[in-house]
């Protein structure tokens, strides 16, 4: 086992070499001249390329990759063309709230995803699977921003419970934010857990549990919920790389001081090495929540092994 | 299956450490001062609460550093604790700050300022003509500062004597007080302090004084007892908070989150109507928004073609449609809010005469034509009208929305004007000091075609741009007057854009507060808060 995860956190090394090129690579074709953009729309030629010159922005492609990954391996992700700060900086500042944001959104969505789910394959084809799976249909379909800015007018404007946004008011700022963004994965892990709850209901050793006499709760919550969570895990595992991506624009919706919105203001203003160094954060993350869901199945179904 | 179980548990409670130690890190930045600050903070706190306010603004500060800042939040934030040598006031004319008084000599080189005495920097350094001159020597040093532009045809800076120092020009600049009023001055101290960023840890002579800035949040000031003039403000503490989202921020008016709100998005403006407490102000603003005709090629290179586009849009319905009906039509090639702006005739809407000149240019059938903007909501809905309008005098209209960068790099990159693919753009120009010259010379100067500069509608009349480059040699403010005149005169004759509106700026505040206004530059000023 130990083997295969070091084994497995050897291979992102070459991964994340070509996910870095990749990214440098793809920044630098976008259209949209950072110098001009930061010496303004008012700057003559001359002040133009004065910026350009002082960003390195007139050295080879090739070059300029080269001394970014030299100082990268060096811990050094350089400093925001935009504010001049160092970009660790930055984004050591934003790393904090952001997870807070995505762990707290990420754990009330499998709490009531998995409810909503159970309560569906038990009452299966009653009304509370047909009033939890519109639950879970309308998570899916109503995009995020949207309902940020219905939670903001109903319990910020009308009823006055959470802030309207920032992240100035301890765990008060965090609920409506995590609402927002947890919902649509909710939704998903409460379908996952539904239907394959109601697959395990029918198999044989649950049949002989209820023949052993065993109550309906131990034969739910003891025995067939821990056999139908595999496809849960994955979901959520997945869909926590995502919850960061959704965090972009949840973010900024609700003025919270994260990685998203720092990545949505760095796109604005053309900030290279602000925006590299993101999504390189944000591409290590996925992979590394990717690994931690690989090795938790073998725990989940010890019939898994990796060799 | 016991194992997963734990291992489940042990995961779920590592998320709420996580989530719990995120929660305490917050909460322990935001109390940066020392610990006997904080105590003191606490015991003031019941007596000062309701002396403090926040203002919710769209934009996060880039830099606090007061002579490298470009976009308006960053300089509106560093005016709260800075002063300059001369200011604008609520209407954007040049007043003395820092400066007593001060005298430009007659050929326009020489400017003499006399100071203030007893003012003193937030360090506790008095402020003095070589405090003044510490300023422009980094400032002229430094060309990569965002503020050496300002200083460019400064030749020499002398200290006559402790309160009066004189600048000589190497060539007549007719903006250059405006330029002064960008430059906030420092305390010396903290210009040679090479340990502390100055663009973190601002020090100036300002009514507040820096508290703390969270980088991408919230920027703090507070009252500075040593203020000159210290019935100036009776506020104790100002929170600035960006909140980029329209909604959100409007909202934190009506929760009482914010005492200030700016801007307001036009599409509510409405919602405060009703409430109590709230209300919304329309401050005219010195941006202009137009489109720009490429006037180098045809059709578009005949006069009569660009005064028939103007005719055939209706401005009214334009601010109806696209504007809310926020704002005014634009009756010269400047905002009134600029200086020496000149009202001109407007080119009311009149379909019959937009036929007619089209007819009398050839172009009867009318032609097709591109039109280009970025990918706001707004700019789309604009380029529809324009489309719209055009198609009444036969003008069949392309719309092309690009990516803000694309954008920039299609107009801005061509070397010559045989290579611009601009015919027509809808965007908007304000000038950064709010002075006559911002607001022409790099739209309507023959020198300033791009690559060079912003005349994007080649728009090439020498008599014009000699205009531009006489009214800088004088110092005689009515024949600059003049000479600005008969420019926009001109210009808005040969119709190189099509004028459609200058914007209102809407800010919505408690009305217990008085004293913070938002600038026709769109600069929020709160030197004067005063909560009743």
């Amino acid at each position: 086992m130990w083997q295969y995860i070091i084994k497995r956190i050897l291979g992102l090394i070459p991964l994340l070499l070509v996910i870095s090129f990749v990214i440098f690579m793809f920044i630098h074709l976008i259209p949209g001249d950072p110098a001009r953009l930061m010496a303004g729309k008012d700057a003559t030629l001359e002040e133009v390329e004065e910026v350009r010159q002082s960003l390195g922005l007139h050295e080879p492609f090739v070059k300029q990759y080269i001394s970014y990954m030299g100082n990268l391996l060096q811990g050094d992700l350089g400093y925001s063309i935009k504010s001049g700060a160092p970009v660790v900086d930055l984004i050591l500042d934003r790393v904090m709230p952001t997870l807070g944001l995505t762990f707290l959104s990420i754990i009330w969505a499998l709490v009531i995803g998995i409810l909503i789910g159970v309560l569906s394959a038990v009452f299966r084809d009653k009304w509370p699977d047909r009033l939890g799976m519109l639950t879970a249909v309308s998570g899916i379909s109503l995009p995020n921003f949207w309902l940020g800015l219905v939670l903001i007018q109903l319990f910020s404007v009308q009823l006055g419970l959470f802030p309207t946004g920032g992240d100035d008011a301890g765990w008060k700022s965090y609920i409506l934010p995590s609402f927002a963004l947890g919902a649509g994965i909710m939704a998903m892990i409460a379908r996952f857990t539904r239907s394959s709850l109601v697959n395990t209901l029918k198999q044989e050793f649950i049949r002989t549990g209820r023949a052993k006499g065993l109550s309906g709760t131990s034969i739910v919550f003891g025995h067939a919920l821990k056999n139908s969570l595999i496809p849960v895990v994955t979901v959520a595992g997945l869909q926590f790389g995502f919850l960061l991506g959704g965090s972009v624009v949840v973010e900024t919706v609700f003025s919270f001081p994260g990685l998203g919105r720092l990545l949505i203001d760095s796109i604005q203003f053309r900030d290279y090495p602000v925006i590299q160094a993101e999504i390189l954060f944000f591409s290590l993350q996925f992979i590394l929540v990717n690994l931690l869901v690989d090795i938790l199945y073998s725990y989940l179904n010890p019939k898994i092994r990796y060799d | 299956m016991k194992k997963s179980l734990f291992l489940l548990f042990l995961l779920v409670s590592l998320l709420f450490i996580v989530v719990a130690c995120s929660d305490q890190e917050s909460a322990g930045e935001t109390g940066k001062g020392s610990s006997d600050e904080e105590v003191n903070a606490e015991e003031n706190a019941n007596e000062s609460a309701d002396k403090e306010i926040t203002i919710a603004i769209d934009q996060n500060f880039v830099t606090l550093d007061p002579h490298n800042a470009g976009d308006t939040v960053s300089i509106y934030g560093i005016r709260s604790m800075y002063e300059g040598l001369v200011g604008f006031d609520e209407e954007m004319n040049v007043v003395p700050v820092l400066a007593e008084d001060y005298q430009v000599s007659d050929d326009a080189l020489e400017y003499t300022f006399q100071l203030k005495e007893g003012v003193t920097f937030h360090d506790g350094e008095p402020f003095n003509a070589e405090a003044v001159k510490a300023n422009f020597k980094r400032i002229i040093d430094d060309d990569s500062l965002r503020a050496h532009r300002n200083v460019q045809y400064i030749d020499t800076v002398e200290v006559l004597g402790d309160y009066e120092i004189k600048f000589t020009l190497n060539q007549p600049f007719s903006a250059m007080l405006n330029k002064f009023a960008m430059i906030p001055l420092a305390s010396p101290k903290a210009l040679d302090d090479e340990s502390k960023d100055l663009g973190l840890n601002p020090v100036g002579t300002g009514p507040f004084k820096f508290e703390e800035w969270n980088q991408g949040d919230s920027l703090v000031v507070s009252k500075y007892e040593g203020y000159y003039e210290n019935d100036k403000t009776n506020v104790e503490q100002v929170t600035f908070k960006p909140v980029p989202e329209n909604g959100a921020r409007a909202a934190m008016l009506q929760t009482g989150e914010a005492d200030f709100v700016y801007p307001v998005p036009q599409q509510n403006a409405g919602d405060f109507e009703d409430v109590e407490g709230v209300e919304v102000t329309e401050t005219p603003s010195t941006i202009a928004r137009y489109v720009s005709i490429n006037t180098f090629n045809e059709p578009f290179n005949d006069v009569k073609v660009r005064q028939a586009m103007n005719y055939a849009v209706d401005k009214n319905a334009y601010l109806q449609v696209v504007k809310n009906g926020f704002g005014n039509p634009l009756d010269s090639t400047m905002s009134s809010q600029t200086q020496y702006y000149s009202q001109q005739d407007t080119y009311d809407f009149d379909l019959e005469k937009a036929k007619e000149l089209m007819a009398e240019a050839g172009y009867k059938d009318g032609f097709e034509a591109e039109i280009w903007g970025n990918t706001s909501s707004e700019t789309v809905t604009g380029m529809e009208f324009i489309k719209q309008q055009l198609s009444q005098i036969g003008i069949d209209v392309k719309i092309q929305s690009m990516e803000e960068g694309t954008l920039s790099d299609e107009i801005y990159t061509p070397a010559t004007p045989e290579e611009a693919k601009v015919q027509m753009w809808y965007v908007s120009w304000s000038p950064s000091s709010g002075d006559a010259d911002g607001a022409t010379r790099s739209l309507f100067s023959s020198e300033y075609l791009p690559p060079e500069g912003a005349n994007t509608a080649y728009y090439d009349n020498s008599e014009v741009t000699d205009w531009i480059n006489e009214a800088n040699e004088t110092s005689d403010a009515a024949e600059q007057e003049e000479i600005y005149k008969n420019i926009q005169s001109t210009v808005y004759e040969e119709a190189p854009w099509i004028f459609l509106a200058s914007d209102v700026i809407l800010s919505g505040s408690k009305t217990n507060l008085e004293g913070v206004y938002v600038l026709p530059d769109g600069s929020v000023s709160i030197a004067n808060a005063k909560l009743k």
